[in-house]
Parts: structure tokens; sequence; C-alpha cells
């Protein structure tokens, strides 16, 4: 068969496999809809990183008048977040053990009156916390000494030579989000180039439609093309959605350049598609290749830097996780939508993602079976 | 066909060129036990050939052999003049494959699985005319998993002669099928077989032996026990001096379940 008849089968297979793909709708979901669902809960998560806050119980003791006003105030803030739900002690502290306070504020009973022989009120204000609030305490502490300071200036006229003022630049820095993002996209390039095949050729294996196959002249590597192809284009349905929705939703900021990143990307998942072709390629049932799966997929889940950034490990195990196929393809992602970088600044990722290219595909073609 | 040329075929000058298939001395062994052992037969152009024999007698390990689908441990397997286990490739031109339980994958309209099985021989046909063929024009856009068990047993002969083949091989056809599509089936492989191609099948019905097969082999423990046309082989048993015990009806109780119930096709 010359080569334009093989690409002719390739192009039939990828064309009907791909109408196949956008009638499934359980298969659409979890290529585009599921990848979203992360992206939305972290989004949320790494997204208002800006606004932080602290939830806490304010316990008014003191029936002053600065007292009220106080609380008021104190109702009314932002960072702040009162449960008003919590009037003792004793519940704030049942709240805090279960973290789901960061703190109790007191407001002493005596809080706003003026003693004997004084000229103006006066009182303290009690912050409350166990010790796995410590930063959170002594971050609303200095919160509340700034506000009684604001206090205090109507009674004592005071003039402080001295003082600190910060001031936000918020032009063209990068988010957690952003950091975040190529974690994200690292893991729907798991879900789609490794569980796809993983779950679409045990199913035909039992079947008998690949032993069917196997009587035709269809070669192994036009199989393997045109589910890469298929694949391709469910996955970049899925990339434009989710970028879609970072840039639109949490303002997803690309540094370097798209060429590249597209480039980099198409590369990184026709790689991770060979350990999935390999796996399902291989495997007679389900059964014998759900285990090995996520043995496979789970040390990259966790170490490969898409939920957990690489350089909170400890140097070994940044060292080891490195080594893992998917560490290179978020690091590059990273460092060209990040960092800017371009794929010649990037070689070292763009070697590994090409090495074990070479070594994922060779061992896809030596195991695959056809029943 | 792009398998090897030079394999010139003169039926009087050579005699063996009127054989499609010539199998010879064929074995397969699983774990020390002889699944097929020492299998010889050969298959004339145009004839309708059945391996008979129970379960586990070796039937489908020969097909599955001959399809390419297993390695030969001893023996040649030749088609048209090609060593199935030397060319394997080349053989994949000459045979179509029907499997025991045909399955296609769902989601998918009969054209598109028709394109799709002519795309593996690198070829681009009109689907609607193999479709046709089978009765099965009227289903072109359903999915597959729309077809009932016959139905789905007519695609996967259409399937399997999209190329042109010159032996067709089908495993158990008609098994589970109702007596309707049965019939409807025979006439389908008798007409495979009037258009030149040789065809090769396993069945556990010895009517549809008798009625569809030109010649038999039995199979029983891996070997060939019997091989002949199938009034030969009532011949045979008859002069060894065999009598069946009752008197044989005019009619059984199949020709009753046809005559009330009509041979149209069920869906």
């Amino acid at each position: 068969m010359n080569i334009k008849k093989q690409l002719f089968t390739v192009l039939t297979f990828t064309k009907i496999s791909t109408r196949r793909f956008f009638r499934d709708k359980v298969a659409l979901f979890f290529s585009v809809g599921f990848p979203l669902i992360f992206l939305f809960v972290f989004g949320n998560l790494y997204g208002n990183n800006s606004s932080l806050s602290f939830r806490v119980a304010l316990i008014n003791q003191s029936s002053t008048a600065i007292a009220t006003q106080l609380s008021e105030g104190l109702g009314q803030s932002k960072v702040i977040k009162i449960d008003g739900n919590i009037a003792s002690l004793d519940q704030a502290k049942e709240k805090m053990i279960h973290s789901e306070l960061d703190a109790a504020i007191i407001v002493p009973e005596n809080f706003g009156e003026v003693e004997k022989g004084a000229k103006y009120p006066s009182g303290q204000l009690e912050v409350i916390y166990t010790q796995n609030n410590q930063q959170s305490a002594s971050a609303l502490t200095s919160l509340l000494s700034a506000q009684l300071g604001e206090v205090n200036k109507q009674f004592v006229s005071q003039v402080a030579p001295f003082s600190v003022m910060s001031t936000q630049l918020n032009e063209n820095s990068l988010s957690n989000f952003d950091f975040a993002f190529a974690g994200l996209i690292g893991f729907s390039i798991m879900g789609i180039g490794i569980f796809g095949p993983v779950n679409v050729f045990p199913e035909l294996k039992k079947m008998g439609i690949l032993r069917r196959l196997s009587t035709t002249p269809l070669r192994v590597w036009q199989y393997f093309l045109s589910t890469m192809i298929g694949q391709a284009i469910a996955g970049s349905l899925s990339f434009v959605a989710m970028f879609f929705v970072a840039i639109q939703f949490f303002q997803l900021k690309i540094a370097g350049n798209w060429l590249d990143l597209i480039i980099f990307l198409l590369f990184g998942s026709i790689m991770i598609l060979g350990i999935g072709l390999a796996l399902g390629g291989w495997a007679k049932n389900e059964r014998q290749v759900a285990p090995l799966a996520n043995i496979i997929t789970f040390p990259m889940m966790f170490l490969s830097g898409t939920f957990f950034p690489r350089f909170l490990m400890p140097d070994w195990l940044q060292n080891l996780s490195g080594l893992l196929p998917l560490t290179p393809v978020i690091d590059g992602v990273r460092l060209i939508s990040t960092e800017a970088k371009g794929l010649l600044d990037i070689l070292p990722q763009v070697g590994m993602v090409g090495a074990w290219t070479v070594i994922v595909y060779l061992i896809a073609f030596r195991v695959f079976r056809w029943e | 066909m792009p398998h090897k040329l030079g394999h010139f075929c003169y039926p009087l000058v050579y005699n063996g060129c009127m054989y499609i298939v010539e199998v010879k001395n064929l074995k397969k062994s699983y774990d020390g036990k002889k699944a097929v052992d020492g299998v010889s037969f050969s298959i004339k152009k145009g004839e309708i050939f059945g391996i008979l024999g129970p379960n586990g007698a070796g039937k489908t390990t020969t097909l599955e052999m001959m399809e390419t689908l297993r390695p030969i441990d001893d023996g040649t397997v030749k088609i048209d003049g090609i060593d199935v286990s030397r060319d394997p490739q080349a053989i994949k031109y000459l045979i179509g494959v029907q499997p025991q339980t045909p399955a296609f994958q769902d989601k998918t309209k009969l054209t598109e699985i028709i394109e799709m099985f002519a795309a593996a021989y690198g070829e681009k046909v009109d689907a609607m005319r193999f479709l046709r063929d089978v009765g099965l024009e009227d289903k072109a856009n359903n999915f597959v998993e729309d077809l009932s068990g016959g139905q789905k047993q007519r695609l996967s002969i259409t399937t399997a002669l999209v190329h042109g083949p010159k032996v067709f091989f089908l495993d158990e056809p008609t098994t589970g099928l109702d007596p309707q599509a049965r019939r409807n089936l025979w006439d389908l492989i008798e007409a495979v077989r009037n258009r030149g191609i040789s065809v090769i099948m396993t069945t556990h019905y010895m009517d549809e032996a008798e009625v569809l097969c030109d010649r038999i082999a039995i199979m029983d423990a891996g070997r060939i026990i019997a091989i002949d046309t199938p009034k030969n082989l009532i011949k045979q048993l008859l002069k060894r001096g065999f009598k069946k015990k009752q008197q044989v009806e005019q009619a059984n109780l199949e020709d009753v379940f046809i005559d009330l119930t009509g041979k149209g096709l069920r869906d």
C-alpha cells in the first residue's frame, strides 16, 4: 500500500472516530466539562488571593457606646467576617477547634468606661486563638491595633514622626491562579491522554472490535495515529474552553508567546497520550489496566506540580519528581505562560518531553495487542 | 489486488492450482495440549467448505491460524499460493473474516462502518451498494446499536467483502438467529459463493451443513476424522449398515414453523 492510501486510511478512521466522539455526550463531558469544573474550583481557591479575610466571633460583654460603635465598625469590615451566631466563648472555642473560626475577639465588660481619675475612656480588646491560627491572630491583632489607633486619636492628639505607607502595584503581576493554571492544564492533558485510551481500548478488545480490525491490513501505527489526531481534536476543544474560562473569569495572563505555548502543549500532549496508548494497548481488559493506570498517574498527579508546587517539596523529592513525564510538560507551560520564556529557553523541558516521547512510544508499539 | 503476482494459474496443466486454499499438517498446542493436531485439507475456488465438530475440536483455532490471528506452530497454510505465516499482510487482502459474534463500535452509522472497513484496505467504496447487497439500505443512517442480531450478522458479512476477497471465513454465523434470519443468511452465503468467492464456515447445525456446504470436514480432538461431500458421507454411513430407528417424517418441526410464520425476514 502506498503512503497516500495509508494516510487515507488514517484520515477516514480519524474522521469517523471524531464524529463518534461528538455524539458521545459522556465522553464530551469528561474531556471538556470535567476540567472546567476543576478550573472553577481552583480558580476560586487561588483567584481571590488579594482579598485576605478572617472569620471571627465577636463577643461583646460591654454596654458602653464606644463598645457598640466598635462592634458596628468591625461588622462592616470586609476583612473581618463576623460569625453572628456565636454568643459565648465556649461556642467560639468549639468552632476554633474545628478550624471553622480563625479567632474570637472579646470586648470585656469594662471596655469604654471612664476609670476613676481618668479624663477619657479606655479598655483592652482580647484576641483569642488556637495554636493553629497564630498567623491569622497576629495579623488580626495588628489590624485591630491600627483601628484602635484611629479611635485613640479622638481622645489624645498625637503626632507620629515616623510611619509606614504601603502602596500596592497591581500592574502586570502574576496571580497565584496564573501559576496554578499550568498545573490544571497538565491535569487535563493527563485526563484526556491517559484515561481516554485506557478506557476505550480494553472495551473495544472485549467486544472483539480490535480483533476484527486485525484481520484487515490496518497497521498499529495507523490506528495510533488516527487515535492521536482524534484525541488532539478533543484536547484542543478542552484547551480552548479552559483558556477561554481562565481568561474571561480568572483574568489569566499569558506572558509568553502563544505560538510557543501551543506547539509545546501539542508535543506534551502527544507524549502523555503515548502513555495512554501503551497502557490501553497492552491491557486485555479494564481490570488489568486500572491498577497500573493509577500507579502511573497518581505520582504525576501529586508530584509533577499539578496541584502542589514542586518548590515546596524537599530537595530529594524535587529531583525525583523532576523525572516524571508530566513534570517537564507543566514546567514548560509555566515557564512560557508566566515567565515569557520561548521554546529555545526551555530546552531542558523540551528535551525531557522528547526523550519521554521516544521511550513511551517504543513501549507502546512493543506491547500493543489486538485482543 | 496488491499481493505478489507471479503465481500463474493453469488448472488443466497444474492440478494443484485448482485449490485456492491448501492446508498441510497444521498444528497448534496450548500449554502442551494439542488443540490442532496435524490438519490437512484443500478448498476449491467457489466452494462452500464446512468444518463441523463438537466444542473444543479445534475448529476455531484452525480458522484463526488461517486468518493470521494466531501464530502457526507447525505445518503450512497457503491461500492463493501465498504462505500465511510468511506474508500475513498480503493474506489480509485476500481474505474476509466474519467473527463468531460480530460487534461494532457504537454511535457509528452503518455507512461509516462500511467506509471504515474499506479504508482499512486503503479503499474508498460506495457504502450504499454494500448495504443494498445485504438488504440494509433502509438502515444506512442508523447507529449500529439499533440493529438486531441478524442485521448485525448481515452487516458483518458485507463489511468482510468490501475489498473483494477471494476467501471468506465465517465462524458459526447462524448461532442464535431465528429460522427466518438463518435462511436469509444461507441465501446470502450462497450469493457470495456464486460470485466465485470460496467460503469456509464452521457450524453446529447439521441441516445447515447439509443444505449449504459442497464439502465438509468433521473434526474431533484436533484432527479431521472425515472429509467429503455431505451426500457421500451419508452414503458411506448407510453402506456401513446404519439404520435410523424411526421412520423418516415427510416434514419436521422447522417446516411447520416456516409454513406457519412464512419465510419473510423479521427484524
